[in-house]
């Protein structure tokens, strides 16, 4: 092999480099740079350069930090583009209150959690106009009431948009809590055990949840 | 399938039926890469904000159409290109404003200059910043974005070839930068 031929040959080298560190090399163009870095002295070196590129490039970019509020910021977007979100029937208020939650920094939302709660039982206990004894609470509310469901504690640094999304695509809703320990009673639409415990199980497994305690299960087996 | 595990392209087939949380989980996981590759691409975290907002409402419209046939990430990148190409002709040079001027960087210092004062890593992104913008795109593709060859190319518009010859010249201009400050790796 010339000089010139070998120039070559590490001209390419380095240049597919970038993609080898990356993961996206395959074919002749992946064993092509592992036969030069098993074969040739300088090619660990320039390995070495191209990592060091590899660090310089990352930090440059996460220098730049993205604004703290993007996410509400868009959602806001979205329903000027999009229209305000349909509430599904069955969650009226507290799917509300918690859709706001998700606006608010974890740790206002979790304070304000208790707050809103009180304000939740006020509502079922005191009927419009002051009438009591013909006074009936809202069926799907009951019905939220009555399914089986899970005691749910998150943690400090959870993120309510996170929440948020799992409990909209799992089709949970927050029932009841916090209590003063901050344990959220969530209402879990399964009728086997053995789905109430693939729910409890997949609550468990997200990153966000700190603790998952079986409150009442399906009354059917399976 | 959980939330945690679900994949870009399965969110997308939820954005395309209106599911608006499935949208926000895309923003959620590649907001701040798009952020930060239009304020590579403009100077301007202001903008950069803007367009990043732009790129997945483009999201929101554009699913029904998305065939997969790129991945996710180099798809929101292809669109993110094309809004702060689209916003840079536009505005053509009057965004540099005082505010923006702020957030380019300082040619006052030269990078033999920032070397005689900060370490190799530091020279070597000070270079990585001064590379001409066709070449820091690319390296940014491939060394933050995590971009193929041919990704980076449909990203970018350009044929693969150019992607390699362009990310020949900008390794090779690092090289010589970093051996003018006194760094030799050996290449080129």
């Amino acid at each position: 092999m010339s000089a010139a031929e070998k120039m070559s040959r590490r001209d390419e080298m380095e240049t597919l480099l970038p993609f080898y560190l990356n993961g996206s090399l395959e074919g002749s163009d992946l064993e092509a740079v592992e036969e030069w870095l098993a074969s040739d002295p300088a090619a660990l070196a320039a390995l070495g350069e191209a990592e060091a590129e590899f660090s310089g490039t990352a930090a440059a970019n996460e220098a730049i930090r993205p604004p703290a509020d993007a996410l509400s910021r868009f959602a806001k977007a979205l329903d000027a583009e999009a229209g305000p979100a349909r509430q599904p029937a069955a969650s009226s208020f507290l799917a509300q209150v918690w859709a706001r939650f998700t606006a608010v920094p974890a740790g206002v939302a979790w304070a304000a959690a208790a707050a809103l709660l009180a304000l939740v039982m006020v509502q079922s206990l005191v009927p419009p106009g002051g009438k009591g004894s013909d006074f009936e609470i809202a069926g799907a509310q009951d019905d939220l009431a009555k399914m089986p469901f899970a005691l749910v504690k998150f943690k400090p640094d959870a993120k309510m948009s996170d929440i948020s999304a799992f409990l909209d695509q799992n089709e949970l809703k927050i029932s009841g809590g916090p209590t003063a320990d901050g344990v959220f009673r969530i209402a879990i639409p399964a009728t086997t055990a053995a789905d109430y415990g693939k729910v409890l199980g997949l609550i468990a497994a997200q990153p966000f949840a700190d603790a998952v305690i079986e409150g009442r299960k399906p009354a059917s087996g399976g | 399938m959980t939330a945690a595990t679900e994949t870009d392209r399965a969110l997308v087939d939820r954005v395309a039926k209106g599911d608006r949380a499935a949208v926000r989980l895309l923003f959620m996981r590649h907001h701040a890469r798009v952020y930060r590759f239009v304020a590579r691409q403009t100077g301007s975290e202001m903008m950069a904000d803007d367009i990043a907002n732009e790129v997945f409402l483009e999201l929101w419209r554009q699913a029904p159409g998305f065939e997969g046939r790129s991945e996710v990430s180099t798809w929101l990148l292809g669109i993110a290109r094309f809004k702060a190409l689209s916003v840079l002709r536009k505005k053509k040079e009057d965004w540099i404003d005082d505010d923006d001027a702020a957030q380019v960087p300082d040619s006052a210092d030269t990078p033999e200059v920032v070397t005689m004062k900060q370490d190799k890593g530091a020279a070597l992104r000070s270079f990585v910043d001064a590379l001409p913008e066709e070449h820091r795109t690319v390296i940014d593709l491939a060394y933050y974005h995590g971009q193929s060859v041919a990704e980076i190319g449909e990203v970018l518009g350009i044929p693969v070839a150019t992607v390699k010859t362009r990310m020949f010249y900008a390794r090779k201009k690092l090289g010589e930068a970093l051996k003018a400050a006194g760094y030799d790796r050996g290449w080129p």
